[in-house]
This record gives structure tokens, C-alpha cells and sequence, in this order.
């Protein structure tokens, strides 16, 4: 059992990350910071039951999550379980990778890579549907594995993998999307 | 892509292979595939930038006023001895 005292120590180094997880949720700096305050609120009133020696940092991102879902599904009224339309495998390599020669496919890539701004990525991940934007956030973002994200946000392993495919694969084509507003694709290249 | 190898395998996981969650045995073989097949090498590093350009993007600055906002509750919390609600 953990000891309340030691929660400051132990718990308050993971508060950057969890901000910027807070941010991709809520999508404003004022419910992040709530989020992020209220996370840190539930977990030290439950801390007497965390065991000591698991995993804190996803523990905390569990109650980040779940926070997050109950209080802003609730306004939303959007379903809980969106779909993603179908989506080709590695849509953004097999995009850039369709120049005539290997070298003017590697400088598409280079360029994309290079051009695309943070507000582009940052709405990539927006855009997602909450069910596909959890799993790519915890594992793009945090570097959780298959199994822990499985544990934060209580869905089978294969179920994170697949969402984790498809969501993605849906934030490739948006990439692609932004790319091509930025003029980073070529003339002569195929458009969304 | 060589022809001796299995250029379709590795490409289905090649997530997977970033993600550091295939077993051992199994990296092990991709690891040599993409040694012999510059096309999946390509595609691999492609993606590996790409994960580093996602993650660069993601991360946000915390405000420090949120620190000492999360300190504080923390300290009410601990000094409150009223039974708390919700």
C-alpha cells in the first residue's frame, strides 16, 4: 500500500506528460488544467489503495482517461464508439513513395517530414474519434506498450491494436491532407 | 524489394516493430530482412521519423502556475478533515 505522504514525490514528476495528454483530450489549455487537477485529486484521495511497486505513471493515466470520459462525454452526446471510414495501409508512405524515381520519393518524404508544423499534427490527432485518439495518444505520444494501454483504458490487447492500426492510418491521411495544403507534395504527385 | 524474403510480412509489422512489441526471435528476423531489402529499410525509416515528428508534435508546455495549482489542492486536501464529497 502506498503511503499518502510520499504521493507528492512519488506521483508530481509524471504532471508535464500528463498535460500534454490533457491538452490532446480537452483541446484547451483551461479543461487541461482541470483535467489535470482533478486526475491528481482522485489519485491521492485513492492512493492508500495503490500498491506500491505497479505501474504509477499508467495508473495515473487510467484516472486521467477516465476522468476525461466522464466528464466530457456527457456533454458531447456524441457515441462512445465512433467508426473510422476504410483507409489504406501506410497511406502517407505509399502516398509520398509513388514518385517516378526512388531519390524524388525520398525528397517528397524529407520535405513532408520537415514541413509539417505542430498545429497540423496536433489536429491529426484532434480530428480522431475519442475510441481511436486514446490508443494512438498512449502510444505516440506517452510510449505506452500494447499491454498498458490496454490496462488504462480496459479493452482487450487486440483491440487496442486494431484501433491503434486504424487510428493511425486515419491521421496519415490527414497529414497527407495538410502536406498538400502546404505545397509540400509535387506537381505532379497524386492529391487528396 | 528482394525477391528471397518477405517483403509483405515485414511491412505488417513494421508498427509493431517500432512499438518494441514483437518478441525477440521475431524482431531478430526482421532486423536481418531489412539488412537485405533497402525498399522495407526505406519504408521502416520512414516511419520512424514519422513517429518522431508525431511525438515532438504532441508534447505541450505546461503552464507553471499548474504545479503549484495541483501542490496546493494536494495540501488542502491533506489538512481537511471534514469528510470530503465527490
Amino acid at each position: 500500500m502506498a503511503d499518502q505522504a510520499n504521493f507528492e514525490r512519488d506521483a508530481l514528476q509524471y504532471s508535464r506528460q500528463l498535460y500534454s495528454a490533457a491538452m490532446r483530450m480537452a483541446r484547451n489549455p483551461a479543461d487541461a488544467e482541470d483535467l489535470v487537477q482533478e486526475t491528481y485529486l482522485k489519485a491521492y484521495r485513492a492512493y492508500d489503495s495503490f500498491e506500491e511497486g505497479t505501474n504509477l505513471k499508467a495508473w495515473l493515466y487510467r484516472i486521467l482517461t477516465n476522468t476525461y470520459i466522464n466528464k466530457y462525454r456527457k456533454d458531447s452526446r456524441r457515441p462512445t464508439e465512433t467508426d473510422l471510414g476504410d483507409v489504406e495501409d501506410l497511406y502517407l508512405y505509399r502516398r509520398l513513395g509513388s514518385q517516378d524515381t526512388a531519390e524524388a520519393s525520398r525528397t517528397t518524404e524529407d520535405r513532408v517530414l520537415d514541413g509539417l508544423v505542430e498545429s497540423d499534427v496536433k489536429a491529426a490527432v484532434e480530428d480522431l474519434p475519442e475510441n481511436f485518439r486514446m490508443p494512438v495518444l498512449l502510444a505516440d505520444l506517452e510510449g505506452f506498450s500494447y499491454k498498458e494501454i490496454a490496462e488504462i483504458l480496459d479493452i482487450p490487447i487486440g483491440t487496442v491494436m486494431s484501433r491503434l492500426h486504424r487510428g493511425r492510418k486515419a491521421m496519415q491521411k490527414r497529414l497527407w491532407e495538410f502536406a498538400s495544403q502546404r505545397g509540400l507534395l509535387p506537381d505532379d504527385a497524386e492529391k487528396p | 524489394m528482394s525477391q528471397d524474403c518477405d517483403c509483405g510480412d515485414a511491412q505488417d509489422q513494421i508498427y509493431q516493430y517500432l512499438d518494441a512489441e514483437l518478441d525477440e526471435a521475431t524482431a531478430t528476423s526482421v532486423r536481418s530482412h531489412l539488412d537485405d531489402c533497402s525498399g522495407c529499410f526505406d519504408s521502416f525509416d520512414f516511419h520512424r521519423r514519422l513517429k518522431t515528428v508525431i511525438k515532438a508534435h504532441l508534447s505541450e508546455e505546461m503552464p507553471d502556475s499548474l504545479s503549484e495549482k495541483v501542490r496546493a489542492l494536494i495540501h488542502e486536501e491533506t489538512s481537511d478533515v471534514r469528510p470530503t464529497s465527490g
